[in-house]
């Protein structure tokens, strides 16, 4: 399996695959069957323009802790825009069918930057009775837009929601996934997930850390974490999708997970802290599409919404170097409860143009993590977050989209001050290739 | 604090009780023995009702009076599929926007492609060149060829036949009724199509919206001499219909689109050019068995007798 951190690797796999790729594409003949035996390719390119209208508060109350940072790769890879022009999410996807037996999926998505291996994966195609399996790196199926890319988003950001509780990726993990399909009319499908758990929702450090002060000889204090062998994480999730007639179209989901493991420290000149514990979370996820038969989209609608509810259970402990003197640490436990929610709306006011409006609230629930309070412990407790957008979206061809979308952050900080923020962006988003099906 | 392994047992657990739920739940073997069919298009299903007869039961996915080309991949289409025995497909790209995803997601290996349960109607008939070959790649591309052969009875004649030995195949013990019944339905359309030709003046000019009803140059005294859209997917704009004006200025014929596209650009050369316009269904309605689409075919050469 390739890693993120193997960029030169990933680079090397690229070329070899854009090499291999004429003579697959020759191959690619339809026969009387309809099977493809190629490679199906497809480049999505974004730009994107953004403009901080006026400055708020950037980070919601209560959700620094695993955001943006604990990743322990050496890239900043925070997602935030620069103020004028940004080169945006792009992404190289590869997608081949082994027979009807399995199917294989390679997303590389790249900015001016870096270049990640987003997903990498096996799907079975041939297990009987409704199963699936799936193994490799991927995006989890809990929630609804947690497993969407970039592309088939109705907003040009990823719900808050998604992004705090479980980070700039959503849950994106390496591991297996089983799935079912009932045989009933209404579409039923079940589905656990065994993911390795190291992202930044589940940060994990493992043992053999240390820390060093200055003092000559260094006094060294080890790190009080154990090594977990994975997978750390597991999942489950339910959807189910009703049948209701020709203009209407719904799915419902139910989804949680729990971590074993949650690992965190941080090191200060005199010591460590330390955060030791487990973790859980839970949602809901709704979609409803409404198809008015006419052309281009006029007249469609599509609603969406998700809630999603956290808890991490940690022990703390800042561990100081001065153990003789009577300050030989602080201890405590407690648990983070936090929680996050969005809805959605697009209509489809003329032939090809959208127009759309979310709303979100992050933190209505919002029992920060564990800290250090004088002597002794506290858990925070913070207000909370909200955003409100509006887009508008054209297509002029098929695979191409342009989005202007107006966002008005308020957004209230740890100390309790609230502040508006007012962000324009506008996106342009081209898919190249042979882009696959849209699933629901 | 306790600190639990996830627990390997626990996952084997969920794994095995999927399993268990799967085994337990799977509909009685015995309990039907008629075909899942599940058509894409309701063309396709009125061939499935009349050659399987009572031994299958049809569902249409599309509603017949939407664009095949943009349907969701609803999890509805998700649930039918999963229970099919035999998916039929109309192919060539018209359906890539939504069926592969509705495939993976119905998890039913008896309906993968390559397999005796996938019915690919596109890979039993010769395809029209689609313009989307030949044009500027908009993203609308058909390469195998035109998709939209639903409106030639003579193709669907022939995709008959193979239906009716693929239903053979599936259901060996009815292989000489399917056959008969295909045998049937192949000459009733061929019949009707000659039949409505007979009837109509030669050598009539038509404009269509889209490729969509290119087809009926195949069956009925009909020339395509443009089209309403710019470019596969892209409504018409004003300067093309004016340019279409310009080229059609003091011919005769007819215009024709399809009842899910919009009228405007029809209604312009009606005036302009005194040629009638219709809006037309491209396929049966959804319940149709083999008089649907004669009806239908019907209502396709009706247009072409207005004057």
């Amino acid at each position: 399996m390739l890693h993120p951190r193997h960029h030169r690797n990933a680079l090397t796999g690229l070329t070899v695959l854009a090499c291999a790729t004429p003579a697959l594409a020759v191959a690619q003949a339809p026969d009387d069957s309809g099977s493809d035996w190629g490679m199906d390719i497809s480049l999505i390119l974004e730009g994107i323009y953004y403009n901080e209208m006026s400055e708020g508060i950037h980070e919601p109350a209560g959700f620094d802790d695993g955001h943006d940072h604990g990743h322990g790769h050496d890239h900043d890879h925070d997602h935030s825009f620069d103020d004028g022009f940004n080169l945006g999410h792009n992404e190289l996807v590869f997608e081949a069918s082994l027979g009807g037996l399995l199917d294989g999926t390679l997303m590389v998505g790249f900015d001016e930057d870096d270049i990640e291996i987003e997903e990498a994966y096996l799907t079975t195609r041939a297990l009987p009775a409704g199963l699936q399996l799936k193994a490799g790196k991927f995006l989890s199926e809990i929630g609804y837009i947690n497993s969407r890319h970039v592309h088939d988003w109705d907003f040009v950001d990823r719900p808050l929601v998604n992004e705090y509780l479980f980070g700039n990726h959503g849950i994106q993990e390496t591991g297996v996934q089983a799935t079912w399909v009932a045989p009933t009319a209404t579409y039923t499908q079940l589905g656990i997930e065994l993911l390795q758990g190291d992202n930044s929702f589940i940060p994990y450090e493992g043992g053999g850390g240390s820390h060093s002060d200055d003092d000559d000889p260094p006094n060294e204090i080890h790190s009080s974490f154990s090594d977990v062998s994975g997978p750390r994480l597991i999942t489950a999730f339910a959807k189910f999708g009703p049948e209701l007639g020709p203009d209407h179209a719904a799915q419902f989901g139910v989804s949680g997970g729990y971590a074993n493991t949650w690992q965190e420290e941080t090191e200060h000149g005199s010591g460590l802290e330390e955060w030791d514990g487990d973790a859980w979370f839970a949602g809901l996820d709704a979609v409803y599409k409404y198809s008015s038969g006419r052309a281009y989209g006029h007249g469609d609608w599509r609603v969406q919404g998700e809630y999603f509810y956290r808890e991490v259970d940690l022990d703390y402990q800042r561990r100081q170097f001065d153990t003789d003197h009577e300050r030989h640490g602080i201890e405590g436990s407690g648990k983070s409860k936090q929680d996050g929610l969005y809805v959605q709306g697009v209509y489809g006011f003329a032939p090809r143009w959208e127009a759309g409006l979310r709303t979100e609230a992050l933190g209505l629930t919002n029992d920060g993590r564990i800290e250090r309070d004088g002597q002794d412990t506290t858990i925070p407790s913070f207000d909370t977050s909200y955003r409100h957008s509006a887009q508008v979206t054209f297509r002029p061809v098929e695979p191409v989209f342009l989005r202007a979308q107006l966002t008005q952050n308020d957004f209230v900080d740890d100390h309790g001050d609230r502040d508006r923020g007012l962000e324009f962006l506008f996106q342009v988003n081209v898919a190249l290739g042979a882009h696959g099906a849209h699933r629901f | 604090m306790l600190k639990q392994p996830i627990p390997k047992t626990f996952a084997t657990a969920g794994l095995s009780g999927l399993a268990l739920l799967a085994a337990l739940t799977l509909p009685g073997q015995a309990a039907a023995s008629e075909l899942n069919v599940v058509a894409t298009t309701s063309s396709l299903g009125a061939l499935a009702r009349e050659i399987g007869g009572e031994q299958t039961s049809v569902r249409v996915l599309a509603p017949p009076d939407r664009d095949a080309h943009y349907l969701d991949a609803r999890p509805s289409f998700m649930a039918a599929m999963r229970n099919a025995d035999l998916l039929l497909e109309l192919g060539a790209g018209l359906e890539e926007g939504w069926l592969p995803a509705a495939t993976r997601g119905a998890s039913n290996p008896a309906i993968n492609e390559g397999q005796r349960g996938h019915f690919y109607a596109a890979g039993k008939v010769e395809l029209r060149r689609s313009i989307t070959q030949d044009g500027p790649n908009m993203g609308h591309v058909h390469e195998e060829g035109n998709p939209h052969f639903n409106t030639d009875p003579l193709r669907m004649a022939e995709v008959g036949l193979a239906l009716g030995e693929r239903l053979a195949e599936l259901d060996s013990a009815n292989a000489d009724v399917y056959r008969e019944r295909a045998e049937e339905t192949a000459q009733r359309l061929r019949e009707h199509a000659e039949h409505l030709a007979s009837e109509l003046a030669p050598d009539q000019n038509i404009v269509v919206y889209h490729e969509d009803l290119d087809y009926l140059e195949e069956w009925l005294p009909a020339n395509v001499v443009g089209y309403l859209e710019p470019a596969p997917g892209i409504p018409p704009t004003g300067r093309h219909l004016q340019s279409l004006v310009g080229e059609l200025e003091g011919m005769d014929g007819h215009v024709l689109y399809a009842e899910f596209q919009p009228p405007r650009g029809a209604e312009f050369l009606e005036r302009e050019l005194g040629w009638d316009s219709h809006a037309v269904p491209l396929d049966p309605p959804q319940d149709a068995g083999l008089d649907g689409y004669l009806e239908l075919m019907e209502t396709w050469a009706s247009t072409f007798r207005t004057r």
